[in-house]
Formats: C-alpha cells, structure tokens, sequence
C-alpha cells in the first residue's frame, strides 16, 4: 500500500513515542494502536499500516537468530546470549534453530548483522577463491 | 604438478579462517532496475552491494528504513526477500593499456568476443576530481586534424571542449575524426621513433547509442587503423539506464589511469543529453524529488563531477592529461535549454553545429561566431597562430559584408576583394569526413589563403586545388612539410621555401 509522506511522517511520529529509555514499550504500542482505532483520523489505515512495518524492523533489529549444525548445548547457548548482550544490549530476542546444512560451526544474525563461522562459509568462500 | 600443488597450498593458506562477520539486509520492492532494500544498516554511499550470483548493485539511497539501490546487471533474476550483502567496496572497473583496442561495457567486461581482458588495475568509478594545486595550465595542442577547428577553436591537452548541435549535424563525425587523427600521429611517430612525441590515447564512451551506430563508429575506426589506440565503452539503448548512468564514469576512470601514470589521453560522451535522461529515470524511480523539466535537482552536480575529472596535472604528479570531448544533443537549436546551458558553463568551450549550414553544404557545420575556445592559442603552434590568427576576424568580416552584399549594391574593390577572400576561407574550410589533415599541411594551406595565392583560383575550384596542393607538398616537398612539422614555426626561410613551392605547383595548375 502507498502512503503518502505525511503519513509515513505521522506513523514514525506514533512509534518515536513508543520508544521509552530506547527500548519499545509493548504498553504503549498497544495503547497507541486502540486509541488510533477509536479515534480514525484522517488515513488512519495506512498509518496503522507503516506503523506495523516499523514494528516489525525493530523486532527485527531485536532478534537474534543462532543457527547451528547440531542442537547447542546449555552452556554454549548461555556463552552465546552473553556475548551478544554485552555487545547488542539486553532488548535482544534469543531463538535458537538448526541447520543441518552449515555442515558445522554457527551462524549468528542480529538484525543486520552476520557471523557466520559455519564450515559451510569456509568452504564457499575457497570455492570462491578458486 | 607440484606448481600446482604450492600455488593450492597458498589460496588455502590464504583463505581466512575466523568468523566473517557481514552486513545483510533484504529485498522488499524490485522493479525497473532499483531495488528497495531493508536492513543494511552499515551501507555507506556508492556503495557496491552483492545481490548473489555475480548481479552486483550500488547504494544510492540511504533512508531511514531502507537503502535504494541500483542493480548492475540483470535484475530480472532478482526477487522479493532475497538476501543483499555490503561488500565494502566501491564500484571498481579494469584499467591499464590492456583495454586498447577492445569494446566493454560499463562494467569495464569485454563485449567484442576477442577474449578476458587481463587488466592489472582497477580504478574507482567514482572519484574526487584533482585538486588545484595539482593542476597545470593547458598548453600541449590537441591536433583534431580538423582544420576549421584546430585553426579557430583550438583544443588543448587537459581542456574540456563541448560539441553541441542539434540531430545528424555531423557531432559524432568531429569526434571520430579526432580519434583517427590522433592514431595517425600515434602511429607515425611510433614509425619514426618520435621520443619527443606523447602519444594520445582515446577512449570512446557511447551512451544510450543505437548498437547500430556503434557498430558503424567501431568499423571505421578499425577500418582507420584506429583501435589500438581506442578504448570503446558501450552502453546502448537497449541496456538498462543504471548501465547508461554509469557508463561515462567507468571510461573517466579508464582515462584516469593514463593521466595519473603521465600520459595523456582524450575521453568522448557521446551524448551526455541521453545521459542526463538515464539519471532522470534512475532518480525518478528512487522517488527522487524532481525539478526542472523532472531532472533530479542534481544533475549539474553530475555532469560537474564528472568533467571536472578531465584535466592536466603538474610535472610533480606526472604531466598527464584527460581531454574531454563532452557531446550534447540539442533540440531546434535551442542552446538555452537546461541541459545544455548547465554543460556550457560547466566546460572550457563549445564548438556549435549548425543544421543550415550543414545543409548549404558547409562541413564541418562549425558556426565561428557561436563556437569559442576559452584556452585559445595557448593550445596552438607557432606556425597556426601565424597563419590563423586573423581567420576568425576574416570570417566575421565577410559574414557582415555577404549580408549586406546580397543587396546587389555596388561594391568597392576592398570590399569586394574581402568578400572573395571569405569565400575562399569557407570553401578551404570544408573537409570530408574521416580524413583528418596534418598540421603541417594545414598551415601551409592557411598561409597560402592568408597571403593571397588562391584569390586567382575560382570559388568552384578551390577545394580541388587544396586538394591538388596537399597531394603536391605532402610527395614532391617533403622537406618542407618535415620543417614545418620539426620547427613547429614559420621562419622567414621556411616560408620563402613555402611560397616557392605553392608558386611552382600553381605554375603547373589546370
């Protein structure tokens, strides 16, 4: 859906002041979404609309997928959460999947970002070299 | 076998064994060769991104949620929620003297089919254009091998000089004359082992041209002898308009290179106005705001940045030149549209082809009174400025007195002997296309119309004559051609030589 710029403008308006201490509180986010739904200003639905895709980029920027061969154990899982809290902060949101294709190592993306340590990158990146 | 074993061993070796750390993002909206990208969020500006099996894109527009970026290749194997990585990297192009002689795409990949290009440099496609203190005053000619040109609007190594008419006026003509000519004196003095001589080395770009027409360009200069010292960049009509937007960049880059490692090179935008029309559709489709004729309000930034790379740099940094030859298209001879007024303020220069002239049968159309160069004589040799000093003010003479002739009036004998001597320039002027003619012989053609020796020739006879007295000097008075060419001069001696010899020949004329 098209939205015009006032619109986008007055969306990202909405989700700037759902931002508390530069964390999303879900309150407010909640709050803004009935009190927009109750009120129906002008273009409401594609505000409603941008707002979502904004909530869905910072989720997205929040989440930290783990990917690894074989299932992690325990301790490797707390190792893992630690070393990117410390780097990313305490917002992140942890989900750990295998891939039986990474053939070894992990993959780690947290927004953005990849760390890839995977064997399957090492041997693309010789093929890639040949 | 063991070569190969070690020079294994050593990509392996090579190969980085830690943990890769990357910059993803992906793919929301694809379409008209821009993709919309979310995530990304270390992307810089220009910016080369990887979109997977070898497709290649640039970061042009950095939003807050999302990059635009435009995609050098086939984007129609690209789709929604594909994965973009940042490579780090700006957008680079092979450059060197291995280029010579070939046919490439914006890419700097060859598209003539004679093989990889074995290029041991790359060069950045974008780059800061050389600082003033870098710089040096234009003063090496460039020999066109045009005569009305060299005579009237001489270009020097290091100057911008536009070439500006409207359709078929003959702008493309000027430029590929100007690269056989440049061939022609590589190519002789290679022959006589000329140390002193730096050679002039040309890369063609063709943007938004009709493959035809490249097609043709390429077989005349290949047919001149020209393409081992031709670098041919081609981005035609039916590639994409990032391509387009590209392609003059890539061949700046190339001529870069023979201007940072001290020699001197001529780069050709043919044309500049289909240019400005690829970077429109590209900022249009980035949602770009629009401006003046719904060009992106930068579009003089984009022909500045990139003429202003052509230039001449200083003994300290290497004596090298990047020439260029910007073409711009006009509509009706309307020189004051946008386009165009912002490429005449941005070069040294312009030379203007008219379509009425083209059509009386004068060309090169070169109008004297609209064309100008703003280096001047300071790109001339001795001899030229000599013999060609007085022609532009001749001609402005002569166009004053053919208007108020046409009258039927009577006329004194100054008047009348002036106006006969314009029509002598004019006829003198005029050359066919793709024969471009030497110095030498351009200054004793010029001496021989200036002092009076072909007044006695008919108008209708005067092309002829040159031609006849060119045939003349260039096999029976080598001697003199060679003076005139090692002195670059015309000495009291030289030119008593020279008027003995005119003088025999037209003895023996019919």
């Amino acid at each position: 859906m098209k939205t015009s710029k006032k619109l986008r403008q007055e969306s990202r308006r909405l989700f700037r002041n759902c931002i508390v201490n530069g964390d999303l509180d879900e309150n407010r986010v909640r709050q803004t979404v009935r009190l927009v739904i109750s009120e129906k200003p002008r273009g409401y639905v594609p505000i409603l609309s941008h707002f979502t895709r904004l909530l869905k980029l910072e989720e997205d920027s929040r989440a930290a997928r783990i990917e690894s061969a074989a299932p992690l154990s325990p301790e490797t899982q707390m190792q893992v959460r630690q070393q990117l809290t410390r780097r990313y902060g305490n917002r992140l949101n942890f989900i750990f999947t295998q891939n039986p294709a990474l053939l070894g190592g992990m993959r780690v993306q947290v927004g953005g970002d990849v760390y890839d340590g995977s064997v399957e990158s090492r041997l693309r990146a010789l093929q890639e070299s040949f | 076998m063991s070569t190969l074993l070690q020079e294994i061993e050593a990509q392996i070796s090579g190969i980085k064994t830690g943990v890769t750390k990357q910059n993803v993002g992906t793919v929301r909206e694809i379409g008209d060769g821009v993709a919309k990208i979310e995530g990304l969020s270390d992307a810089m500006l220009n910016e080369m991104l990887d979109f997977g099996n070898g497709i290649i894109g640039l970061a042009l527009n950095l939003e807050e949620t999302e990059v635009g970026a435009i995609i050098l290749g086939d984007y129609t194997s690209i789709s929604e929620g594909q994965e973009v990585r940042t490579t780090g990297k700006l957008l680079q192009v092979p450059a060197g003297k291995e280029l010579l002689g070939r046919v490439v795409n914006a890419l700097g990949q060859p598209i003539d089919g004679k093989g990889p290009i074995n290029a041991t440099t790359n060069y950045p496609v974008e780059k800061i254009a050389p600082g003033i203190i870098k710089r040096k005053s234009v003063s090496q000619p460039v020999q066109t091998g045009i005569m009305a040109i060299d005579a009237m609007i001489p270009i020097g190594r290091g100057q911008r000089e536009l070439i500006i008419g409207d359709r078929s006026t003959g702008k493309t003509t000027v430029a590929v004359d100007t690269i056989i000519s440049q061939a022609q004196q590589n190519h002789a003095a290679e022959q006589l082992k000329d140390a002193s001589y730096r050679p002039l080395y040309c890369i063609y770009v063709a943007i938004g041209q009709k493959q035809s027409n490249v097609a043709r360009v390429i077989a005349v200069l290949e047919e001149a002898g020209a393409m081992p010292y031709t670098i041919v960049v081609s981005a035609s009509a039916s590639d994409s308009a990032t391509t387009q937007y590209i392609a003059p960049f890539s061949g700046c880059a190339m001529g870069e290179w023979f201007m940072d490692n001290g020699m001197d090179a001529l780069i050709i935008y043919d044309d500049l106005s289909k240019h400005a029309v690829a970077y429109r559709q590209v900022s249009l489709v980035l949602k770009r705001p629009s401006g003046r004729e719904a060009y992106p309000g930068d579009v003089f930034y984009l022909h500045s940045r990139l003429l202003e790379r052509s230039a001449r740099v200083s003994e300290k940094y290497g004596n090298g030149s990047l020439t260029g030859l910007p073409i711009i298209e006009t509509q009706a001879g309307d020189v004051s549209a946008y386009i165009p007024t912002n490429v005449i303020s941005i070069t040294d220069g312009q030379i203007y082809l008219e379509t009425d002239l083209f059509y009386q049968g004068i060309r090169p159309a070169i109008s004297v009174g609209l064309s100008v160069s703003r280096v001047g004589s300071n790109a001339q040799i001795k001899a030229m400025k000599q013999v060609a000093g007085r022609i532009k003010l001749d001609l402005a003479q002569y166009r004053e007195l053919a208007a108020f002739a046409q009258f039927g009036s009577d006329l004194d004998a100054k008047t009348q002997a002036q106006l006969e001597r314009g029509k002598r320039i004019v006829e003198v002027f005029k050359q066919p296309q793709y024969k471009p003619i030497v110095v030498e012989v351009q200054a004793a053609i010029l001496w021989t119309v200036q002092n009076g020796l072909m007044d006695d020739v008919p108008v209708e006879k005067i092309k002829d004559f040159q031609t006849k007295l060119t045939e003349y000097l260039t096999s029976r008075k080598t001697a003199v051609m060679d003076k005139i060419r090692a002195e670059k001069a015309l000495s009291d001696p030289l030119t008593a030589e020279l008027k003995a010899a005119v003088t025999e020949f037209k003895q023996t004329y019919r």
